[in-house]
């Protein structure tokens, strides 16, 4: 399944991220990393578990700060924002965890109802339960409504996750490690999911992972991220096109070569 | 705001509700102990001691509790002013020339004030009014029971005496009388019980010295009494001893008393021997006579020995007798 | 060499006053975000339903068992000096003073303080943290403030139901062996205690409520990652908020004697 990827405006860059560095201790996570993410575009990040995947959309969304270089999200420094413009922004980025990050205590419905209740508080209930509904429908999960998350499936919990961020109505999507942990056929209903996403939502999605199978079927646009550093950057096939020891691997595990 | 939500926030609201009133029913409480919301009025007494008596102790009148202890100052040397709270409404009993004392709840309770007296022709108390001060309190008032004690001894001694007296100028027929008779052995238990009633007062009283000597010194007595076992262990004897001379010292002066009475009168066996000699002479007889029966009963016996029938019995006893004999 | 073998140490050291810097700075953050709106109202509610009521079966039991068990041992060292009599007024002062606020902060620091530990450990662990930071709440202040206002409240309450219950438990004791009427163990229970007894009660029991939710949040929002970090996060909010009770006990008694005199 490849991409048509038809609404992408590559002159309007919705996030900029221009020389960040950021250590933990004496552990380089990033040095010195540029990016771009445009409008409409879902861009996979690709890299090794413990390469700092991560620790850029958590830069992004304002969860770490960077220790150099900054990062412009929607035309806002997000380092330099105070706490109730950093939340203003925060309700325009969807972040899905890795391990989907639901509220343990909450059943669905008080999970998706938990950033919209809180966040746009002159809602009416029938309007809360209709929005709710709405997203769980988008997800193909309506029927586990009144369930507690430990009740669910790795890949529902997932699409539960998603379905928690769409309810905000984001503009863009971070999605970290959308299929770790879950079986090959799920992947492909996650993966459909996303890019349902990017089309019902209009989102422009940044997608972390080390999931070839995920890159090659919801990437616009692919960067890899090798030693702190993007090193390459282009559509799947220009990626692998290398001899590159730090990068074949991958392809040859993913495609079994 | 959902159903479960709404069900929660009653129960928490009525979680809180009744832990509040479980606080605010117990300051109430203790206010109504304390006096603090009941109309009162203030008077003082000055004392030049006041053995460890606390602000928050309690007042007492006729036995009532009718306020407590706000404040113990010095006023000067050897002068202790205590301001007490009294109730509005025991007020009216208490006169201006009632006299405050200082007691204790029990032997070993807390201290208090004790208001007494007082004459009902003068006008009760008023706010800031100064009681007079009586020293004296339950232990000088135990102290002056064994004061009447000692007293009653001496006058028991006294009978004593004269009645001993009485008993030499009997001369031979009372002297015989008391070698052998029972009243002989009733007046020398009397006699050492006597003995023994004034040495346990000795020790009684030289027990409550130590005691008082200590509860003198310092502190309050509870304080004492829960670190000092020792002077716990005095002071329960020093009690216990004090009752027991008590009763008996009140039953040897009875018990004087009636025999002295009974030695005067003539319907008595003393008396008669004491009185009149031909009466005397009757119960000689009637003493012969006794001496002869047990003589002819051990005759008696003696027969019996011999009789064949008992001979086994006896022979018997013999043995057993010979046998315990040779153990030894 | 001495040098060396004092940097594992000069390491520990170094630890000990970052945590302590964290402390200070998650109490602090805690003072400055309780008073900024917006309130968690219904969330404390909540909390205060799930630390306080949920406890009160518990702490119940625990306050009538210590109520019956305090006056049967204290019974034969009263009846040594034959003031059985005494026993309402010592059971009273040492429930009011001393029993109610510590028995019922033992308890809570056991079964509230590892709760909430392992609450906010898991939810650190598996981000649910960052995902209530990044969907526009303030995870301290509906976590944290909720939880550590809620433990404030609850168990001041908690502890006005253990001593109430104690007390009743003592008096059924009392009551069995000394045939003593309820007007009077009553009457003797207020007439031992003062003001300031139940005022150390409460002030005890604020103290000790902050303590334990504090303790707990800490440790749960610090909670290193892995299933094993929220098991510590669980162990030391116990462990350090039991010991931390023993330490303000001592603390509060020497205030309340100071003003006692």
């Amino acid at each position: 399944m490849l991409k048509t990827g038809g609404h992408i405006d590559y002159s309007t860059p919705v996030i900029s991220v221009r020389g960040v560095s950021k250590s933990f201790g004496d552990l380089h996570v990033l040095r010195g990393v540029d990016m771009d993410l445009f409008k409409g575009e879902n861009l996979v990040v690709l890299g090794r578990s413990g390469t700092g995947k991560s620790v850029l959309i958590k830069l992004i969304s304002g969860l770490l700060e960077p220790d150099i270089g900054s990062i412009e999200v929607l035309g806002e420094q997000v380092d330099e924002l105070d706490d109730k413009a950093l939340r203003q922004l925060r309700l325009k980025i969807g972040f899905s965890f890795q391990n989907s990050a639901l509220y343990d205590s909450m059943t669905v419905r008080e999970n998706l109802e938990f950033p919209l209740v809180r966040n746009k508080r002159n809602l009416s209930r029938a309007a809360i339960n209709r929005e709710v509904e709405d997203v769980l429908d988008a997800v193909g999960l309506l029927h586990t409504i009144n369930q507690m998350p430990s009740e669910l499936s790795g890949g529902q919990r997932k699409r539960i996750g998603i379905a928690r961020t769409l309810i905000l109505r984001p503009e863009i999507m971070l999605y970290d490690e959308p299929t770790a942990g879950l079986d090959p056929i799920t992947c492909i209903e996650i993966n459909g999911l996303i890019n349902e996403v990017q089309e019902k939502y209009k989102t422009s999605s940044i997608i972390i992972t080390h999931d070839l199978a995920c890159a090659k079927s919801v990437g616009d646009r692919i960067v890899m991220l090798l030693e702190g550093r993007f090193e390459r950057e282009g559509s799947f096939d220009e990626i692998f096109d290398t001899d590159d020891g730090r990068v074949k691997p991958f392809y040859d595990y993913n495609f079994i070569k | 705001m959902s159903a479960t939500e709404n069900k929660r926030s009653v129960i928490v609201g009525l979680f809180v509700l009744v832990g509040i009133i479980i606080l605010v029913a117990g300051i109430l409480v203790l206010g109504g102990q304390q006096n603090r919301f009941s109309k009162t009025v203030t008077v003082t007494t000055v004392f030049p001691d006041v053995s460890g008596l606390k602000a928050g102790n309690n007042v007492w009148f006729s036995g009532v509790k009718i306020g407590t202890i706000k404040d113990i100052r010095f006023r000067s040397l050897k002068e202790i002013e205590i301001a007490m709270v009294i109730e509005e409404s025991s007020r009216q009993y208490i006169r201006k020339d009632a006299v405050a004392k200082i007691g204790s709840e029990s032997f070993i309770g807390n201290k208090l004030i004790v208001i007494e007296g007082g004459s009902g022709d003068v006008p009760p108390v008023e706010d800031g009014d100064v009681l007079r001060a009586a020293t004296g309190g339950g232990l000088d008032a135990m102290m002056a029971t064994l004061q009447t004690n000692n007293e009653n001894l001496v006058e028991v001694t006294k009978n004593f005496g004269e009645l001993s007296a009485r008993l030499v100028r009997g001369e031979g027929t009372v002297g015989a009388l008391l070698s052998d008779s029972t009243l002989a052995l009733h007046m020398k238990q009397l006699v050492s019980n006597l003995n023994r009633t004034t040495a346990n007062t000795a020790k009684a009283a030289e027990a409550l010295t130590q005691l008082t000597a200590k509860l003198n010194q310092e502190g309050t007595l509870i304080n004492d009494l829960l670190t000092d076992t020792i002077t716990y262990a005095h002071l329960q004897s020093a009690v216990a001893q004090l009752q027991g001379v008590t009763q008996t010292a009140s039953a040897l002066m009875t018990n004087l008393n009636e025999t002295a009475g009974k030695l005067d009168e003539k319907d008595n066996a003393v008396g008669v021997l004491l009185n009149d000699p031909a009466a005397a002479d009757d119960i000689r007889q009637t003493l012969e006579n006794l001496k002869e029966s047990t003589k002819k009963l051990d005759e008696n016996m003696e027969a019996l020995q011999h009789n064949f029938l008992f001979r086994g019995f006896f022979r018997k006893r013999d043995r057993e007798a010979a046998k315990a004999a040779a153990e030894q | 060499m001495p040098l060396l073998a004092q940097l594992p140490m000069m390491k520990k050291i170094q630890r000990t006053l970052i945590e302590l810097a964290n402390i200070h700075r998650f109490v602090m953050r805690f003072f400055r975000e309780v008073f900024m709106p917006p309130y968690e109202i219904k969330e404390i509610i909540r909390q205060c339903y799930v630390v306080g009521w949920k406890s009160l079966p518990l702490i119940s039991l625990t306050g009538f068992i210590t109520g019956v068990v305090f006056t049967n041992q204290s019974r034969p060292s009263l009846a040594e000096f034959g003031a059985t009599s005494w026993l309402p007024a010592l059971i009273s002062i040492a429930i009011i003073r001393a029993l109610a606020p510590l028995v019922t902060a033992l308890i809570a620091s056991g079964k509230v303080g590892s709760q909430i530990g392992a609450e906010l450990g898991s939810m650190k662990v598996t981000e649910q943290i960052d995902a209530m930071e990044v969907s526009g709440t303030n995870p301290f202040k509906f976590l944290v403030v909720s939880r550590v206002l809620a433990t404030t409240i609850s168990i001041p309450i908690l502890s006005f139901y253990t001593a109430a219950v104690g007390l009743f438990g003592a008096f059924l004791s009392v009551n069995q062996h000394e045939d003593t009427s309820f007007r009077v163990y009553f009457d003797q229970v207020f007439e031992a205690v003062t003001y300031l007894d139940v005022f150390s009660l409460v002030l005890k029991a604020v103290v000790f409520g902050f303590t334990i939710g504090i303790v707990g949040c800490y440790q749960g929002y610090h909670s290193s990652k892995g299933t094993e970090g929220v098991g510590r996060a669980a162990n030391w909010a116990v462990v350090m908020s039991m010991f931390l009770v023993f330490i303000e006990e001592i603390l509060i008694v020497q205030i309340i004697q100071a003003m006692r005199a």
